[in-house]
Parts: C-alpha cells; sequence; structure tokens
C-alpha cells in the first residue's frame, strides 16, 4: 500500500487572506481539502472506503484496464497467508486463468471483471474537506476498523499532520477526539493507550 | 455582490489531468501526477478531453472565496446548489467553497454570481476557464 497527499488548501493562505473573524475550528475545516493518491490497496478496502459518501474518488477502472496476471496484484490478507495460503493461492490462479480465458473468448473486460476477487489491487485520487476527513479517521483508527483500511488512515494522519499539524494535533480515533469510546459493549478498552499512541503523553 | 477568491487547491488542472488518466490507465495516480507536474502541455492536452469525461474529476479539488451578499441572495445559491459551503462572518459577508464541479454546474443558474465565480477561476484552472467560455 502506498498513501501519498498530492495537494491540499494550505490552511495559512485562507487565513491570511481571510477578513478578522471568529470562525469554529470544525466549521474552518470544511473549507479544506486534501486530495491522496492511495495505490496497492484491495477491491475490499476501497469498497469501504467509498462509503465515506462526503468525498470524491477516481478509481482505476476495470471496465477499461485489463489485469494481465492477476497473482501479481493481490492483496493477501495475513491472516490468510498464515492460515490459508496454499488454499488461497489456487484460487487465485483458477480466477486469473478463468478472467484470461473469458477475455481471449472475447467477453467484454467489464464483464470477465465479474469473476476477479475482493482482494485485487487497485488504486485511486480521493479527496475529502478537511472536516470528513476528522471524522473518517475517528472511525478507521479505530482498533474495531479492519486491518487494511486502518493501515490507510494511520499514512493519511501521518501525511496530514505533516502540513496541518495544529489542526490535526488532536485527531485520532473517536476514543481520541471525543475522550470516551462511542463503540460501547464492543468497546476495545484500550482508550488510554489510544490516547498515548496519536497524542502523546 | 461582491466575490473573491481566497485560495484554491494548488497544480489544480494537474490534480484534474491526474483524477482523468487515473480511471481508465494502469498507472499508478502517484507517478502520473509527478509525470504530468513536469509536462504543463500534456496536462493542456488531457482536459481538452474534458467533455468525455464523469463530472467527478471535476471534484479533486477547493475554491474559497469571500462573498459579499445579502441573505436573500445567498439563499438563492444555497437553494440552486446544495454544494456550496457557506459560513458567516458578519453582515452580508461570508466565506463560501465548493468544487470546480460545482463552480461549472452553477453556470446554468447564470446571473451575477454564476459570472463571478468563472471570472474567479481564469487564473488557477486556465485551461477550464477557455474550455467553459468556448462551449458558451
Amino acid at each position: 500500500m502506498k498513501v501519498e497527499l498530492l495537494s491540499h488548501t494550505p490552511s495559512d493562505d485562507l487565513l491570511a487572506s481571510l477578513p478578522a473573524s471568529e470562525i469554529a475550528e470544525s466549521e474552518f475545516l470544511s473549507h479544506l481539502s486534501f486530495t491522496f493518491a492511495i495505490e496497492g490497496v484491495s477491491r475490499a478496502c476501497s469498497h469501504q472506503l467509498v462509503r465515506h459518501r462526503v468525498a470524491s474518488f477516481s478509481q482505476q477502472s476495470q471496465r477499461y484496464i485489463q489485469i494481465k496476471k492477476l497473482q501479481d496484484h493481490i492483496v493477501t490478507p495475513p491472516a490468510v497467508a498464515e492460515k490459508a495460503g496454499d488454499e488461497f493461492k489456487s484460487f487465485i490462479e483458477e480466477a486469473s486463468g478463468v478472467y484470461s480465458r473469458l477475455v481471449i473468448e472475447g467477453v467484454p473486460k467489464e464483464d470477465a471483471r465479474f469473476v476477479l476477487p475482493n482482494a485485487i489491487e487497485t488504486s485511486l485520487l480521493m479527496t475529502m474537506d478537511g472536516r470528513s476527513l476528522m471524522y473518517f479517521l475517528g472511525l478507521r483508527l479505530c482498533n474495531r476498523a479492519q486491518w487494511e483500511i486502518r493501515e490507510m488512515a494511520v499514512e493519511i494522519l501521518q501525511q496530514v499532520r505533516e502540513v496541518e499539524p495544529v489542526f490535526y494535533r488532536e485527531a485520532g480515533p473517536y476514543c481520541v477526539q471525543l475522550g470516551k469510546c462511542p463503540e460501547g459493549r464492543f468497546s476495545c478498552g484500550k482508550m488510554a493507550k489510544m490516547k498515548t499512541k496519536y497524542c502523546g503523553d | 455582490m461582491n466575490l473573491r477568491l481566497l485560495a484554491s487547491t494548488p497544480a489544480l488542472e494537474t490534480i484534474i489531468a491526474t483524477a482523468m488518466l487515473t480511471t481508465t490507465s494502469g498507472a499508478a495516480p502517484s507517478n502520473l501526477f509527478h509525470r504530468l507536474s513536469a509536462n504543463p502541455d500534456k496536462v493542456a492536452e488531457v482536459i481538452g478531453r474534458l467533455e468525455v469525461q464523469h463530472g467527478s474529476i471535476l471534484e479533486h479539488n477547493r475554491l474559497n472565496w469571500f462573498l459579499e451578499a445579502s441573505e436573500g441572495e445567498v439563499l438563492r445559491i444555497l437553494l440552486t446548489n446544495r454544494f456550496f459551503t457557506f459560513t458567516r462572518l458578519g453582515s452580508n459577508r461570508w466565506l463560501i467553497s465548493a468544487n470546480l464541479r460545482t463552480v461549472l454546474e452553477s453556470q446554468a443558474m447564470g446571473g451575477d454570481f454564476a459570472r463571478l465565480l468563472l471570472e474567479s477561476i481564469s487564473g488557477v484552472a486556465p485551461s477550464i476557464y477557455n474550455f467553459v467560455r468556448r462551449i458558451r
């Protein structure tokens, strides 16, 4: 997985050109935007990502891009590699073969892709406003988030803090942002640890 | 009514060209972006193919304006296009922001606001500005 912040609205530029006014931080954040290149994540991960609706996505299209060798474009979850690596590998090889045969037989790529698994890699451009990004981080940095999108969220937070250290100094999972865990009985119970991890001592 | 562009996403047209190529090319978006950043002619050429693309590729940016307008004028804008973000700064003074897709779609409403919006992007998105002027 690779995440790169390609462009963002620098808050300094905006604040410097604004007439002196009091604006709540959360409201100001909604006027900022961040554009990321997100590469080499699974379609399972991108499906979760696009559920954040207040954002824009431009994703590699399987209608236009033909997968040459599926085995080289797969994300393997650690648990699968550990417990059923061979079974997973043979399924991917089978899916790869079927996909290639369908394309060779003249099935359009947009239909041949129906046999492709969720594990296939994808890349996309994502743009989010600063407020939605805070919401995204709150949900996806949580210990209960799926491992791949959580890894992505960690990368995103790191890069956003480099360019906007003040606004994102207290960003983190919701337990860190709110001072209480909203997961109820599903809480991991590690709030203090999370606070230290994301905001230091 | 008075509208002044305060800030915008840097490399706005390069990002849009990157979004256009990302959907149909197997290349990594970050590589596309860096290659395009070094080749403004290619950016203009890709942007020139804009009409056949989906509007969503115009959303990878944000523009911020200072607007002086009455509440009635602001209400009209909000009722016409719900994708503007407004913050009240004072009496008849507003901070507003939106992406380029919203700017272009707002042209349909006509009037002063649409004209000022379009004029405000001439410096930050010259190819798209010229494209819109041409098709009008």
